[in-house]
């Protein structure tokens, strides 16, 4: 009995310190950008999910297909049936961490490589990526801006519309965390 | 009680490792709460009546609907080319979503029943919405039709386009329809009301339809459709009709294809007319005398406007 009291003593003392590890962004901005010679196209989500462990220097991301706004319906309908297959994939996710040794707990800004895997209409592909991480009073904020090939996610464009769609798709994120609390 | 404490003990540290490395547990419980299905259909338009879509906001719809002649039977065959010689209908309109829910319309068509020359103007409203997780088990939209007459007024008083005053060119349409997709199939019940403001003898001013269609998708970009009204007629009405023109129950099959920018139906139908005030209590022509057309929507979707404040 005493060594539970004990355990649930030591429960109670390690989430806040755990809480204190963990930052989470409940609406990370998510954009993409496509430039061809006839089209851009453009679309952009703040229902994405992210977090981050400044000790292990963890990082995930999470955004539903589904969520990206278009300008044009039209075209935010064939990117959901036709090519993310928003049905079949219904997320983009990101898991991955931090290379460099950067201590996260004090403020400043700092330029770090992430590395990780994204899942993406369901294709797995590792990516290394440069990004900046502002840590500010408490908060932390991290933008990143990396280039998808469509093709390595096995999303098919047909040939009719090839031309309106860039091979390259560069992608936007911003997320602005605040520590959670347990 | 010892392995108990150490069970827990196991159970804690396992969770805090978890929850070191593997953030996405702490989304579990996050996310779009009850997220919608999207795309029951492709258009606007089942075949011959409405789908739950509706054209979200600043989206232009020029749309093209045309029936051509019958395909065999009488007036068929290679004499009129197989239909293609004549129309029965041809409808061209215009609409647009003002919201995300709410869409207007506005449209000619040739008309094929007893009044011709129709202008029809609509609005279509998207009441619910299925959820993938079924605390929306259907989606439910609104639809409601004005149609009038352009064309001059019989003289006989009798016929159904003798216009006494502007009131008998007028007829209604309203609906509730309902969808609900199962993963590649969409399935519609469509209740129907249309009230004709004047009809011809025996026939009935207001009249109760049932609507039922669907699409069973065959690909990414096409699928099969279908489409069937039953309209629910009085004995002394249907009696009458027994004994001089013979009235069907209009059904549609036909392929949806989607190229692009545009949503394009071939469909086959013994109904004639485009309008719900017409084809509903107005078709005459059967499938078993070969009285049936082949047809066409072509709908074609623009964005408008939003193009500055979507820079921002």
């Amino acid at each position: 009995m005493k060594s539970l009291i004990c355990l649930l003593f030591l429960a109670l003392l390690s989430s806040p310190l755990l809480a204190q590890d963990i930052f989470s962004s409940k609406n990370t901005h998510f954009s993409f950008f496509s430039s061809s010679p006839l089209e851009d196209i453009e679309a952009k989500t703040e229902k994405g999910v992210s977090a981050i462990n400044i000790k292990t220097k963890a990082i995930y991301f999470k955004v539903p297909i589904a969520s990206f706004q278009f300008r044009q319906k039209l075209m935010q309908e064939h990117f959901n049936q036709n090519y993310l297959e928003s049905d079949k994939y219904p997320y983009a996710e990101f898991k991955g961490k931090v290379l460099d040794d950067a201590d996260l707990s004090k403020d400043g800004t700092y330029q770090v490589t992430v590395e990780g895997i994204l899942n993406l209409h369901g294709v797995d592909k590792t990516y290394k990526e440069k990004g900046t991480i502002t840590v500010k009073g408490g908060n932390i904020t991290a933008g990143a801006t990396f280039n998808i090939r469509i093709a390595d996610h096995r999303i098919d464009i047909p040939t009719i519309v090839v031309k309106n769609i860039a091979e390259v798709v560069a992608v936007t994120v911003n997320a602005l965390y605040t520590v959670v609390n347990r | 009680m010892k392995i108990i404490v150490s069970l827990m003990l196991l159970a804690g540290i396992s969770f805090y490792a978890q929850a070191q490395d593997d953030l996405s547990k702490l989304f579990d419980s996050t996310g779009v709460r009850h997220p919608k299905v999207l795309y029951t259909y492709k258009g606007t338009r089942i075949i011959m009546g409405h789908s739950t879509e509706t054209l979200r906001k600043h989206e232009l719809d020029f749309r093209v609907d045309h029936r051509f002649g019958d395909m065999a039977g009488e007036f068929g065959g290679v004499k009129t080319f197989y239909g293609m010689d004549n129309s029965t209908d041809i409808r061209i309109g215009l609409e647009y979503g003002i919201t995300d829910r709410l869409m207007v319309g506005l449209g000619r068509s040739k008309g094929s029943g007893a009044q011709r020359q129709l202008v029809d103007v609509l609005a279509k409203y998207r009441l619910l919405e299925q959820t993938q997780d079924d605390h929306m088990p259907v989606s439910v939209s609104l639809l409601g039709t004005t149609v009038i007459s352009c064309m001059t007024s019989e003289a006989d008083p009798h016929q159904a386009a003798y216009f006494k005053d502007a009131a008998d060119r007028m007829s209604y349409v309203a609906q509730a329809i309902v969808s609900r997709k199962f993963g590649i199939l969409s399935l519609t019940l469509s209740p129907t009301f249309v009230h004709r403001n004047r009809v011809g003898y025996m026939d009935m001013n207001n009249l109760f339809a049932m609507g039922v269609g669907g699409r069973l998708k065959l690909s990414k970009r096409v699928g099969l459709i279908a489409e069937y009204y039953y309209p629910f007629r009085s004995n002394d009405s249907k009696d009458y009709y027994k004994k001089s023109t013979s009235l069907y129950n209009p059904l549609a099959v036909g392929v949806e294809i989607e190229t692009g920018g545009h949503v394009f139906h071939i469909n086959f139908t013994n109904a004639t007319a485009i309008q719900e005030t017409q084809f509903i209590p107005e078709t005459t022509s059967s499938w078993l005398q070969g009285q049936y057309r082949w047809g066409f929507n072509i709908s074609r979707r623009f964005t408008l406007f939003g193009k500055k404040d979507w820079k921002k």
